[in-house]
C-alpha cells in the first residue's frame, strides 16, 4: 500500500505555545485513521494543514503527493473536509447544499443531478432533498456534511470529530457510513477523544497529545502492545485470604485489590495481570486446582479509554 | 480558496460572470421568499410617494398663473430620484456587500469554501454579482418614476444618461469596498461600521475637508493677488479632482457645466490668458472610481486568498 498522508517534522506554534511539536506521520492508501487525544492536544490543527488552511510554522506534508503549501489546489481537489460544525446556509434546500459544493468542485452542471440523488441515497437523505439545511436534525446535518466532501470523489476525507454532540443511533449511523466509505475504497483521516468510537471503525490510529504523537501503528498491534496490563476479578466463597495468599506466590501478578477496595464487594479480588492469555489459563487451573471456591473469573473489558490514559500518562502537565 | 487568482484548468474569465456558484446561491437565497418583493414594492412606494409630495410642494410654491412650470416640474422630480438613488450606491449597496464575507465567517462556512477549488476572485466575484443584482434591480426598477421628468420635459437624455453612469459605477466602488472591509474584519459589526464610515467620509468628510482647505489656505493664495496663472490653473485642477472624489458634488458640477458650458465632455477655460482643457467632472470621477474599484477588488480578493498564519 501506497502512503497517501505524511507529514515530516510538522510544527506549529503560536507565539510560545507549541500546538504541534515535530509532528511524524505516515497513513497508508485505503486506512482508517483514527487520530486520538484529548481537546488541545493538537488534531484540529493537524487537521487544518492538512486541508490547507493553516500554515505550518515549520514541517512538511504532503497528501496524496501534493505538498500542502506547495500544491495546495492539489490538495484540495484530493480531499474532502468535515470540520468540528456544521456551517448552515439559511434558504437553501438540502440538494441546494450539495449542488452548490459540487458547483464549487467544478462538477459540470449536467452531472450535478444524479450525483447529488446518489449522495443522498448515500447518506439516507433521499426523503430530505427538497427540504432546508437548517431544518434538519443535527444528525442529518452531519450526514449532510459527510455527502458534502464526497462531491468531488476526493482520495481521502479528513474529518474533525464526526460524531462530536451526536445522539448515539447518530452515532452508530456515522459509523456505518464510515465503514461504508471504506469500502468503497476512501482513506478516511478522523478525530476524535472518544476511544470507543475509534476502536470499531479504524485500521489504525495515532494518540498526540501535547501537540506531541505518543502512539502510532495498526489497531490490534497498538491494543496488543499497549494492554499489557489486564484486571482480573475474582469472586470467592467466604473468606478472601486464602485465596490472596495463593495470588501471591503465582508470577504475572503485580498488585491485588481487595477488601480495602470499597468499589469491590468483600469476597472479590481485582488483580493487576501482566501475562497474556496461555499464563491466564494456567493461573485459572492453578485456582481450582488448589480446591478454592472460585465463583467467578472474569477480566474486566478495559477499553481503550484505558489505553488512552496509560499512552498519555505523565505527559499533560 | 485557491491560491492563485487564475485556476489551474485557465476557466474562461466570462464563466466567473456568468456560471458563478456563489452568484447563483446568493441570488436564489436573496430572492427567495417574499423579503425581496416587498422590499421592491416599499422601495417604489416610498419614492412614488416622495416624488408626488415634491412636485405637489413645488407646484404650490410656484406663483405662475397657469400652474408650475412642467419643464423645471421635471427637473426637481429627477433630482429627487437621482437623490434617491444616490443613497442606494452610498448606503444599500455597502450594506449588502459589508456582511457577505463575515458572514460567511460567522456561519463558519468561509472554511468550507476555502477547502474547494473555487477560486479567491470566483468567491469575491460572485458575492459582489449577487449584491449589486439586487441594487441595479432597484435602480432599474426605478427608471420609470424617472421617465415621469421626461414626461413633464425639462430633461434632457445626457443628463439621464451621464447620471445613471454616475450612480452605477458608484455602486458598485462602495459595494466592492464593503467587501474589502468583510473581508478584513472579522465580524459583520465591525464591517459594517468601517463601510459605512468610509462611505459618509467620501460624501461628507472630503467637501468638509475640502471647504476648512479653502478657509485656511485659501486666504494665503488669493488675498496677496500674486498668484500667477500657472498656479491658478494648478488649483483649479486640483479642485476638479478633488470633487470628482465626491458623488453628490460630482452630480452637481456635471448637470451644471452640461447646462451652463453645453458640454458633456471637455470644456475650455482661460488662465492669464491661457486656455487650459478641462474634462467634465463625470469622466473624472468614473476613471478614479474605476481605479478605486479596481483596487479594493484585488485587495480584496488577495485577503480572501490568505492562508490562516494563526
Amino acid at each position: 500500500m501506497a502512503t497517501i498522508i505524511e507529514t515530516q517534522g510538522l510544527t506549529k506554534q503560536y507565539g510560545d505555545l507549541t500546538a504541534l511539536n515535530e509532528l511524524d506521520l505516515q497513513i497508508e492508501e485505503g486506512a482508517v485513521f483514527g487520530f486520538i487525544g484529548p481537546n488541545g492536544a493538537g488534531k484540529t490543527t493537524t487537521m487544518r494543514i492538512l486541508t490547507t488552511l493553516l500554515r505550518p510554522t515549520s514541517g512538511k506534508a504532503w497528501v496524496a503527493g501534493h505538498s500542502v503549501t506547495d500544491d495546495p489546489r492539489g490538495v484540495r481537489r484530493a480531499i474532502g473536509y468535515m470540520p468540528d460544525f456544521f456551517g448552515v446556509y439559511e434558504d437553501m434546500k438540502v440538494w441546494e447544499y450539495l449542488d452548490f459544493f459540487a458547483a464549487c468542485y467544478e462538477i459540470p452542471v449536467n452531472a450535478r443531478s444524479g450525483m447529488v440523488d446518489d449522495l443522498l441515497a448515500l447518506v439516507d437523505l433521499q426523503h430530505k432533498k427538497e427540504a432546508y439545511v437548517e431544518s434538519l436534525s443535527r444528525g442529518m446535518k452531519q450526514r449532510l456534511c459527510l455527502a458534502r466532501t464526497l462531491t468531488h470523489d476526493p482520495q481521502v476525507l479528513i474529518l474533525d470529530e464526526p460524531a462530536s454532540g451526536l445522539d448515539p443511533r447518530a452515532r452508530i449511523e456515522i459509523r456505518e457510513l464510515l465503514r461504508e466509505l471504506k469500502n468503497m475504497g476512501k482513506t478516511i483521516f478522523f478525530s476524535s477523544h472518544i476511544l470507543s468510537e475509534v476502536a470499531d471503525v479504524c485500521t489504525s490510529i495515532g494518540i498526540v497529545e501535547a501537540g506531541r504523537l505518543v502512539a502510532h501503528g495498526d489497531m490490534t498491534e497498538m491494543k496488543k502492545q499497549l494492554r499489557t496490563h489486564r484486571l482480573i476479578q475474582i469472586r470467592t466463597l467466604g473468606d478472601v485470604t486464602p485465596l490472596q495468599e495463593y495470588l501471591l506466590t503465582r508470577p504475572y501478578i503485580q498488585s491485588i485489590n481487595g477488601t480495602a477496595d470499597l468499589e469491590l464487594p468483600p469476597d472479590t479480588l481485582r488483580i493487576d495481570f501482566s501475562g497474556d492469555d496461555a499464563a491466564l489459563s494456567d493461573l485459572l487451573a492453578g485456582l481450582v486446582g488448589q480446591g478454592l471456591p472460585i465463583i467467578a473469573f472474569s477480566e474486566e473489558t478495559g477499553d481503550l479509554e484505558d489505553v488512552f490514559l496509560q499512552v498519555t500518562k505523565g505527559i499533560v502537565n | 480558496m485557491t491560491e492563485s487568482i487564475q485556476p489551474t484548468t485557465k476557466l474562461p474569465r466570462l464563466r466567473m460572470f456568468r456560471d458563478n456558484p456563489v452568484t447563483m446561491k446568493e441570488l436564489r437565497s436573496r430572492m427567495r421568499g417574499r423579503r425581496a418583493f416587498v422590499v421592491l414594492t416599499i422601495y417604489l412606494g416610498v419614492m412614488s410617494l416622495l416624488i408626488t409630495l415634491i412636485y405637489l410642494a413645488y407646484a404650490s410654491s410656484s406663483n405662475q398663473p397657469y400652474g408650475p412650470d412642467p419643464r423645471q416640474a421635471g427637473k426637481v422630480v429627477f433630482a429627487a430620484v437621482v437623490g434617491v438613488e444616490v443613497l442606494l450606491a452610498i448606503f444599500i449597496a455597502p450594506a449588502f456587500t459589508a456582511g457577505a464575507i463575515t458572514g460567511e465567517k460567522e456561519r463558519q462556512t468561509f472554511d468550507l469554501l476555502r477547502t474547494t477549488l473555487l477560486p479567491a476572485n470566483w468567491f469575491v466575484m460572485g458575492k459582489l454579482q449577487s449584491a449589486l443584482g439586487y441594487v441595479l434591480l432597484l435602480i432599474v426598477a426605478s427608471i420609470p418614476l424617472q421617465s415621469i421628468a421626461f414626461l413633464l420635459g425639462g430633461l434632457s437624455w445626457e443628463e439621464l444618461v451621464v447620471s445613471q453612469i454616475i450612480i452605477v459605477i458608484a455602486a458598485v466602488t462602495f459595494a466592492i469596498f464593503g467587501l474589502f472591509c468583510s473581508a478584513s474584519l472579522r465580524s459583520t459589526l465591525a464591517a459594517s461600521v468601517a463601510t459605512f464610515g468610509g462611505a459618509i467620509f467620501f460624501t461628507l468628510g472630503l467637501p468638509v475637508i475640502f471647504l476648512l482647505m479653502t478657509g485656511f489656505l485659501g486666504p494665503l493664495f488669493f488675498t496677496t493677488s500674486t498668484l500667477s496663472w500657472v498656479a491658478e490653473a494648478a488649483l483649479a485642477y486640483g479642485a476638479f479632482v478633488l470633487m470628482a472624489f465626491n458623488l453628490p458634488a460630482t452630480l452637481i458640477a456635471s448637470e451644471v457645466f452640461l447646462l451652463e458650458e453645453n458640454t458633456l465632455f471637455f470644456f475650455k477655460q482661460n488662465f492669464g490668458g491661457h486656455q487650459f482643457w478641462f474634462f467634465s467632472p463625470w469622466l473624472l470621477f468614473v476613471v478614479i472610481y474605476l481605479l478605486l474599484a479596481r483596487l479594493f477588488y484585488w485587495l480584496t480578493v488577495r485577503r480572501v486568498r490568505r492562508v490562516a498564519k494563526s
